[in-house]
């Protein structure tokens, strides 16, 4: 056997899987060849070391309580996920509810309305007395008017409150030229500016008071 | 001692009792039993650490990895495939957060800087081998295994702290086996190169400890 073929056996040898007649030609060829006994020495002391050597350090003796710790802090996966799914399909599986309940209830109203069809009620729930789970078709209009009238009031509400709320003008939509002159003018009443003492809030807002002079805006407009 | 000797399958020799045990404590663990949790903990808690510890040879380090391989392992019990042991899916995790921390530790090179390396020496000063002969071999050895590769290194200790086969460590690295021998042979490779520049007293006391051990 020549180190070649000697050291492609090695690992094998190592791991325990030469054949006894492979094994039996390897150990001849190290006797023979100081080499390849050498090499072979280096890796069998090597693993001797690696496998039997204490290890110097330790896990510490409070490690699983502080880990413990973290697992209540943390709390179990499954848990957490199960919370989790709770929190989002809770409220979604009642909002799901209420949208059926009420996308069935403008259905039947549409159907009988819209369609010019005569639908007869049917009752919502499939068992019990038919008469008293279902509504009238007057008791059914008079409840969509009074959601439209709902919706409209909302609608109403919010733009009221955007019309109404007032807007800053933007530092950047303002030349120098603009800014000295409204701060040049603001000596005329209303709250003093904090950092320009003579100078008015006032006239810093769009639709400025009725008693402010309009004449320099128009001329703040022309700069 | 590994050498020329077949390697026993872990589930012979699984330390931390039976797989029936085992199994029932995962179960328990998964319905939030602490019990369960800590038992589990105290079962794998000294071989991973060991292991770990070898991979970044920090303490504190090796302290929050395995903590966090823990953590990672109970926050997902339900992927767990009862078919494998409970200590190859944590193993695996540890690795999996040993790699990410070597990772961004350091760019990847395939060996430690030599100022990371630490006496192992001076880390074992009670081990099998006493005189200063044998304190200057370990060092060695512990330095070369050091500038392994961390796949190399991981195997390396898997194979022979762990004294785990090559499927076993290919579940825990989750590579396939040819390749996990490939880095068996190659780690081995690495070592003889490094160790074979030992002055010649020191490869001496390696021919004289051969002997004893083969």
């Amino acid at each position: 056997m020549r180190c070649e073929e000697a050291q492609n056996l090695f690992d094998a040898y190592l791991d325990g899987e030469l054949s006894p007649s492979l094994a039996t030609e390897l150990g001849a060829h190290r006797v023979r060849c100081p080499e390849c006994r050498r090499a072979l020495a280096l890796l069998e002391v090597s693993g001797h070391i690696i496998s039997s050597d204490r290890d110097p350090v330790s896990v510490p003796h409070d490690f699983p309580d502080r880990l413990l710790a973290c697992v209540d802090v943390r709390e179990h996966g499954w848990l957490a996920r199960v919370r989790r799914s709770l929190y989002v399909a809770g409220p979604l599986a009642a909002a799901a509810v209420i949208a059926l309940a009420f996308l069935g209830f403008f259905d039947r109203g549409r159907d009988s309305r819209v369609a010019g069809v005569k639908v007869e009620p049917t009752s919502i729930v499939e068992t019990g007395d038919p008469q008293s789970q279902t509504l009238s078709p007057i008791d059914r209009e008079a409840a969509e008017r009074a959601i439209d009238q709902w919706i409209s009031q909302m609608q109403q509400n919010r733009t009221a409150k955007t019309e109404a709320r007032p807007t800053l003008p933007q530092a950047h939509d303002l030349t120098i030229l603009q800014i000295l002159e409204m701060l040049k003018d603001a000596n005329k009443g209303g709250p003093k500016l904090r950092h320009f003492p003579g100078a008015n809030i006032n006239d810093l807002l769009p639709g400025a008071p009725e008693d402010d002079p309009p004449a320099e805006d128009d001329e703040v407009e022309d700069l | 001692m590994n050498q020329g000797m077949a390697k026993v399958e872990p589930a012979e020799r699984e330390a931390s009792g039976s797989r029936e045990h085992e199994v029932q404590l995962i179960a328990r663990a998964r319905g939030g039993d602490r019990i369960a949790l800590r038992a589990l903990v105290d079962l794998h808690k000294d071989r991973l650490f060991a292991f770990i510890w070898r991979m970044v040879r920090d303490h504190h380090e090796a302290e929050d990895i395995c903590q966090d391989a823990f953590l990672k392992a109970f926050a997902s019990f339900e992927s767990f495939s009862s078919e494998y042991r409970f200590s190859t899916w944590l193993f695996t995790i540890g690795y999996r957060v040993c790699l990410n921390r070597l990772r961004r530790k350091r760019p990847y090179s395939g060996e430690l800087a030599i100022a990371d390396m630490t006496s192992a020496a001076e880390e074992t000063p009670s081990a099998t081998l006493e005189s200063e002969d044998a304190g200057r071999v370990r060092k060695s050895v512990w330095s070369a295994v050091d500038r392994l590769s961390p796949p190399q290194r991981a195997t390396i200790l898997l194979f022979y702290r762990s004294e785990l086969g090559c499927q076993e460590i290919a579940r825990i690295l989750q590579l396939p086996l040819a390749t996990v021998k490939s880095h068996l042979h190659r780690a081995r490779a690495r070592l003889r190169e490094l160790l074979e520049a030992l002055p010649d007293q020191d490869w001496s006391y390696f021919r004289n400890l051969s002997e004893r051990v083969g």
